[in-house]
């Protein structure tokens, strides 16, 4: 990987001198130059990997999955899931109950959790507006038997394929996977955050550099505010809205951000008694049904969180009350109400905001990225008029603030990450194209040694890279007792087990792998009357060594042929042989079995020859048909004339052929010529050794 | 060329005392758990004070004081500093485990082994691992990497794997293979074929009945209570689901409590441990959010009067410390040992030489001899003898108080550089206390008083006032730099250090114990309790028993095994065991006696040149492939050995047969494709007259040749030839 701002096309020419193995091919099949629908997949040394499956909240049905028709799912190995977020994980139910995937998932303790019953609710919320659903209720379900947990920075080893996880601090359960095939080293990152919040960690900083960082770029080249700014800004317009006796909406997603909120929120009202009395809602029953699951994963969240939940549960809230439906919900007076979806696209965010929009005492707080083609995004250039649910257009008063709470990377923590690991390579997915272009631009100046490649692939398109991997062996055992010299041979069992090499004596084997060997003793009897001189007589015909000794125990003549095969005279119609397997032992115990039995068949000479007659009475029979057939390819016109004789007719000339002499009786010369010597050719082939030889 | 490993056991060879050991690998000293007994004996712990100070990394294994008990203690007395690596559970309910201890102990004596503050402190420094996380140590042990697995036993429990070069050094003691309600059985057996592998020899001799008459069915003799001694935070996880499970199966509704110093604190603790616990206890969550360990029958007690107040009538009690020794055990044994219709159930053998492992001896004592302590509030003449000490202390104090204010005001009106604040200077005054705790209220008094108190110098009573002189130099006011730091962390620090403090979340009894400002003494009396409750010992200790350790040893089967931990008949007989059957390297040190388990291994590594790999064709077998190689030796540019193709001929070798015959498996082979089988006599007799035989089985996988001896034979006829290319087919020929 040297190729300093070598255009692609060079490597390229590279390719075929490099084996196929060695190709590693990264393409987004999701979330390449947009934002939603994560989805990347990875191949190298014919291992694959996919990271994450998810859909695109703006789309609905098949336009929302991943292009999954570019891969063959039955060829992944591993498939790895960051988080439970609808965009990274909500294809899942999808690919493994409706494709040929076969391979396994994996996620976290607390995004497994999550992640049923968010995608329970996605599928009871899209119920209404979609008809082809991509999976339900029970594809759900099915697909929990089948993902597997992994524990932060526990390593898991499948088909050679060594990953583990590290903190990404996104949402609870977040992770970024480091993936090591044969020594190549790829980050991909999810979402992820390096500042610490009120109750997640901040993302980890790897301990290796990787070879190849996936990253996400969602917020491009923008830079947070510190986090104690933007809480003040959002406790300020809430705090200024309900005290001027306002309503605030916060359009959130139900899970993740919100509880972050939450926690903001619960904290303000605390410490201000004079808003008491203006009720908090957070209109989300599932948000309620997680709430056991931050109960119960504190281990993955920091120590803040962590030595509150020492005295009283943080999660429970003393100033925030549920709300299942805008007909619970009384709408009077101020109040604040944390709403799902936060996309505005539907659903009681959607409603409460149709019915807030025109009054301008009311806000509208945006927590985080809204999505492209969404209502929330086109909020946030505040225009004169919104098209309300029903269609009507209503004029847009109440004021819109957009303050960032997701926990993604901005700029800053983008570059001291990618500057503290150094990657060689490094692949933007995950922003919106002009967002993600910016990013590139601003990366490339920063990283001017040139050794750093940054690029920016579009959904299915392929990221090819060369890893010349070395393969390193260890020569272990009783063959490694001495370091050989240079030109010295080598020999012994190599052993691959996923990617690392050992060799070794065969004796070794079963000390340093759980393969074992085996010595296979063949002992053949065979029946011979005749005296075992003859036997030795022939052998010593065929064979170089032939060493001829008694049995020690029962003192019967033996004989060692070539050095493998014991022969031994059991008794006097017995002898048996006995060796040890391996291939040129076996060809020579094969020719002694023949051999014994020909010494065994000239004694009993009638049986033999009356086999023979009959033998050769069918080879007359079908000499003569093969006679026959071949001058009818020579000559055409051939019969069977009278007297035994074959007629061949050419043009009007007759020959007659007598079978047994080879005579031919012919008018014409040529044609008498022609057919003697074909028959004499046509006989030599048929009958190459003269009968009366034998 | 080896990696060097060292073993010295520390503590707990030959007996069943705790468990701790230095492992020096490539000359980076491991202690591998620090345990201590229940009896707090401090000699035990002599061979650790010798080398407290050159270990470099502590590795925990479980969570109970034979483990880590001795932990505080080290480090306070020993100047134990090292890192500690250990896995979340085993960290936080060992530091449970501790305080609960402490709490039992300082109930009855006058404890002064190790404090609270100790137990915090040493409890700090911990590295969290989770299992299977490889931790790459650094500086001193750069390239030896760590790695907990599950070990089964305990929540949290520690199989430990040590790497250096690719050369595993295993500990794994007092695991368990047989998966439990909350806990997945082992991992130990995925280990192959490691170099070095220590392990505990406490279950050799014995072997657990099979389950079924495990399963309790506890019948209330005539209305008689039950008392299950149980550990703070370990074995008992798994019999309160249990006793849970049951009693919701059988509705039962005779009441369960759990009664530790730390209870209600465990189970809060160990609700955020789903994790690390069993997978179906992982799944019910994930599908039902239902925590096993909402207990719904089981109430959860943290104090005595709370356990005075409970109703009287059958029930059952779990209580700590499971030796008896000390804690809520210790008293309602007593309490109870008198009525036949009572019932003591042990779980676990108990500690050697405690009351626990004296009543479960065969056939019981008729009656024991216990200590009961207690402390009492002071009364009468004590109290008052108590209250004129602490007055005279007071008076003492702040006479002393006022003389250095005395001075000290002097000083500041002579503007003599002395900024220190009287606090401070009052906190040096050592108290010779009775009781350190007491004292703290009545310090804290002294200290409010002490600001009233008028300089000699004044005329009024009036505030202190202490000027600040700053100092100057030439260059103006001297500048601390420290005054500039920007304490941005210092909240942070703060709410970490209450965190510390508060991480036991101590429950109210025992925090009013602590905070007691009641002056009290121990008294101690001895008593002989006749024991007539039944006693009975049910194996729940969730350890392995002697025949799957066999079995596991031959399956790890380690190139060379150190054995620790168990009694010396057991360790004597494991020794035996493994030298037929496991490998030919076993030892088993003695206290303090360092063994060089270094492996004779002789290994160099070479690189694989691309052109030789092109032309190797591999055979697939299991995990593995495999092929022969003939290669030529060669340098490449950065001077590594490298293997390339061979020049000349490759030379003939001997056929290598690779494979591992199962006569069984191979039987059936043989029946699908429609030969006749039987076993006759040791042999398979395939068809009508060839036999199949293995002989010289290779029952010692470490030693001997490791290579299978099959036998065929039979007369010449064409069934030979067919078997014999079944039995090929079995086999890789190299």
């Amino acid at each position: 990987m040297t190729s300093t701002g070598q255009p692609p096309s060079l490597k390229r020419r590279d390719a075929p001198l490099t084996k196929e193995g060695d190709q590693l091919t990264i393409t987004p099949l999701g979330a390449g130059n947009e934002v939603g629908r994560s989805c990347v997949y990875m191949t190298y040394k014919s291992k694959t990997v996919l990271f994450d499956c998810g859909i695109h909240p703006a789309y609905s049905g098949m336009a929302a999955l991943p292009y999954f028709d570019e891969i063959d799912p039955s060829t992944i190995d591993v498939l790895l899931i960051t988080h439970f977020h609808l965009d990274h994980a909500a294809s899942l139910p999808y690919f493994l109950e409706k494709t040929t995937f076969r391979g396994r998932v994996f996620m976290t303790h607390a995004t497994k959790a999550i992640y049923k019953l968010l995608l329970t609710d996605y599928v009871k919320v899209s119920k209404v507006s979609v008809e082809d659903m991509l999976f339900d209720e029970q594809d759900i379900g099915r697909s929990m038997d089948k993902i597997e947990v992994i524990d932060f920075h526990q390593t898991v080893e499948v088909n050679g394929i060594k990953f583990w996880c590290y903190t990404a601090g996104h949402v609870l359960g977040a992770a970024m996977f480091m993936v090591d095939i044969a020594g190549v080293r790829v980050l991909y990152t999810g979402d992820y955050s390096r500042e610490e919040d009120r109750h997640l960690r901040a993302a980890e900083l790897p301990q290796f550099s990787p070879d190849i960082c996936v990253i996400e770029s969602t917020y491009g080249v923008q830079l947070h505010q510190p986090r104690h700014i933007r809480e003040k800004r959002f406790t300020d317009v809430i705090h200024s809205t309900v005290s001027q006796g306002g309503r605030v909406l916060i359009p959130a997603f139900a899970l993740g951000r919100a509880q972050e909120l939450l926690l903001i929120l619960d904290e303000y009202w605390s410490s201000h008694p004079e808003l008491h009395n203006v009720p908090i809602y957070y209109a989300s029953p599932l948000a309620k049904k997680c709430m056991a699951v931050y109960q119960t994963y504190i281990l993955s969240m920091n120590e803040r969180i962590r030595t509150q939940f020492a005295n009283s549960n943080p999660f429970k809230f003393k100033h925030i009350s549920p709300l299942n439906s805008i007909e619970e919900f009384s709408d009077v007076g101020p109040s604040v109400v944390m709403a799902s979806p936060g996309g505005l696209q539907s659903g009681l965010s959607r409603q409460l905001f149709d019915k807030w929009c025109s009054d301008k005492k009311n806000s509208c707080v945006i927590p985080g990225y809204v999505v492209e083609g969404t209502l929330a995004k086109t909020i946030i250039n505040e225009p004169k008029e919104v098209t309300l649910m029903n269609g009507l257009m209503a004029p847009l008063n109440m004021q819109v603030h957009y303050i960032s709470f997701s926990a993604h990377a901005d700029y800053a923590q983008t570059s001291t990450f990618l500057k503290e690991l150094m990657p060689p390579n490094i692949i933007l997915v995950h922003g919106e194209a002009n967002e993600m272009g910016r990013l590139k631009q601003k990366l490339i100046t920063e990283f001017t040694d040139g050794n750093t490649k940054i690029i920016t692939p579009k959904n299915c398109q392929s990221v090819e890279m060369y890893f010349s991997s070395e393969k390193m062996a260890k020569t272990i055992g009783r063959l490694a007792e001495k370091t050989p010299d240079v030109g010295e041979t080598v020999s012994g069992v190599l052993v691959k087990k996923g990617f690392t090499y050992q060799i070794m004596a065969p004796d070794d084997l079963h000390i340093f792998s759980q393969l074992s060997t085996a010595n296979i003793t063949q002992r053949i009897t065979i029946p011979f009357t005749g005296a075992f001189g003859v036997i030795k007589h022939r052998l010593e015909q065929i064979y170089e060594s032939v060493e001829s000794s008694t049995d020690e125990e029962s003192g019967v003549p033996t004989l060692r042929v070539h050095d493998s095969v014991t022969v031994k005279q059991d008794s006097d119609r017995h002898i048996s042989l006995h060796w040890t397997s391996d291939p040129i032992s076996d060809m020579v115990s094969d020719s002694i079995v023949a051999l014994v039995l020909n010494i065994s068949r000239e004694i009993p000479k009638v049986v033999v020859e009356s086999e023979a007659i009959k033998t050769e009475e069918e080879n007359g029979k079908k000499a003569e048909k093969v006679i026959h057939a071949l001058l009818v390819s020579l000559f055409g016109d051939v019969k069977l004339g009278d007297n035994g004789k074959l007629m061949v007719s050419v043009d009007g000339n007759v020959a007659h052929l007598d079978k047994q002499s080879g005579d031919v009786e012919s008018e014409n010369e040529g044609l008498k010529e022609r057919v003697k010597t074909a028959f004499r050719r046509i006989q030599s082939a048929v009958n190459p050794i003269p009968l009366s030889s034998s | 060329m080896g990696t060097s490993v060292q073993v010295t056991p520390l503590c707990g060879v030959y007996n069943e005392n705790p468990l701790s050991y230095l492992v020096s690998i490539d000359g980076f000293n491991f202690l591998i758990d620090c345990g201590w007994n229940d009896l707090f004996d401090p000699s035990l712990l002599q061979p650790l004070s010798r080398v407290a100070s050159t270990v470099d990394a502590v590795l925990l294994s479980h969570s109970d004081t034979l483990h880590l008990g001795a932990l505080p203690y080290a480090m306070k007395q020993f100047g134990l500093s090292a890192p500690f690596y250990s896995t979340e559970p085993v960290h936080r309910l060992g530091l449970l485990t501790m305080y609960d201890h402490y709490l039992s102990r300082k109930q009855v004596s006058d404890f002064d082994l190790f404090s609270l503050d100790d137990i915090d402190a040493a409890f700090q420094s911990i590295t969290r691992l989770t299992y299977s996380q490889n931790y790459h140590l650094s500086g001193k042990g750069e390239g030896i990497v760590i790695a907990p697995h599950v070990a089964g036993h305990l929540l949290g429990g520690t199989v430990w794997k040590i790497t250096k070069d690719g050369e595993d050094v295993i500990y794994a003691v007092d695991f368990n293979r047989r998966k439990e309600k909350h806990l997945n059985g082992t991992v130990l057996e995925s280990f192959v074929r490691p170099a070095v592998l220590i392990t505990d020899a406490y279950n050799a001799l014995n072997n657990q009945p099979p389950k079924p008459q495990r399963e309790r069915d506890r019948d209330f003799v005539g209305g008689g209570n039950v008392l299950l001694p149980v550990d703070t935070a370990g074995r008992v996880l798994e019999l309160l689901l249990v006793l849970e499970e049951n009693w919701s199966l059988k509705s039962l509704n005779f009441p369960i409590y759990f009664v530790t110093y730390v209870s209600a604190s465990t189970i809060d603790y160990v609700k955020s441990f789903l994790e690390w616990m069993s997978d179906a206890i992982a799944k019910s969550f994930e599908t039902s959010r239902d925590n096993a360990f909402l207990l719904k029958n089981i109430k959860l007690l943290t104090s005595k009067s709370e356990l005075d107040s409970v109703s009287d009538g059958p029930k059952v009690i779990l209580a700590s410390m499971a030796s008896l020794e000390a804690g809520f055990s210790h008293d309602i044994f007593v309490e109870w040992a008198a009525d036949v219709k009572n019932l003591v159930l042990f779980t676990e053998r108990g500690q050697f030489g405690t009351l626990a492992r004296m009543l479960q001896a065969d056939p019981p004592p008729k009656a024991v001899k216990v200590t009961m302590s207690g402390r009492v509030p002071l009364t009468g003449e004590e109290l008052i003898a108590y209250e004129e000490e602490q007055n005279r202390l007071k008076k003492e104090e702040a006479l002393k108080a006022s003389l250095i204010k005395e001075e000290e005001s002097k000083a500041s009106l002579a503007t003599d550089v002395n900024s220190s604040d009287p606090m401070v200077i009052d906190t040096h005054n050592k108290h010779p206390s009775l009781d350190g705790l007491g004292q703290h209220g009545s310090r804290f008094r002294d200290v409010l008083i002490d600001g009233f108190v008028p300089p000699s110098s004044s005329v009024a009573p009036m505030f202190p006032f202490y000027d600040n002189t700053s100092d100057w130099d030439d260059f103006g006011e001297v500048i601390n730099p420290d005054d500039y730091v920007i304490k941005d962390e210092d909240m942070d620090q703060g709410a970490m250090r209450t965190g510390g403090d508060m991480d036991g979340k101590l429950d109210e009894g025992s925090a009013s114990l602590i905070l007691d400002t009641t002056p009290s003494k121990v008294i101690s009396n001895e008593l002989t309790v006749q024991v007539k409750s039944s006693l009975v010992y049910m194996d729940y200790e969730g350890r392995s028993d002697g025949r799957s350790v066999k079995s596991i040893l031959a399956h790890v089967a380690p190139l060379k095994l150190v054995l620790v931990h168990g009694s010396a008949e057991a360790t004597e007989h494991l020794k035996q065991h493994c030298l037929k059957h496991v490998c030919p390297h076993v030892y088993a040190p003695q206290i303090e006696e360092t063994i060089d388990v270094t492996s004779d291994l002789c290994a160099y590594k070479v690189q694989l040149s691309e052109k030789l790999m092109s032309n190797v064709l591999f055979k697939k077998l299991g995990d593995y492939e495999i092929a022969w190689v003939d290669a030529e030796v060669g340098k490449t540019e950065n001077d590594m050995l490298s293997l390339l193709p061979i020049s000349t001929p490759a030379p003939p070798h001997k056929s290598v047969v690779v494979g591992d015959l199962k006569m069984a498996d191979f039987k059936q082979f043989l029946a699908s494709k429609g030969v006749k089988v039987e076993f006759a006599a040791g042999a398979l007799r395939c068809g009508e007259y060839v036999t199949l035989r293995k002989v010289g089985v290779a029952s010692q996988k470490g030693g001997g040749s490791g290579t299978q001896q099959i036998i065929i034979e039979g007369p010449l006829c064409e069934d030979y030839y067919k078997i014999r290319e079944y039995l090929y087919s079995q086999f890789y020929l190299l």
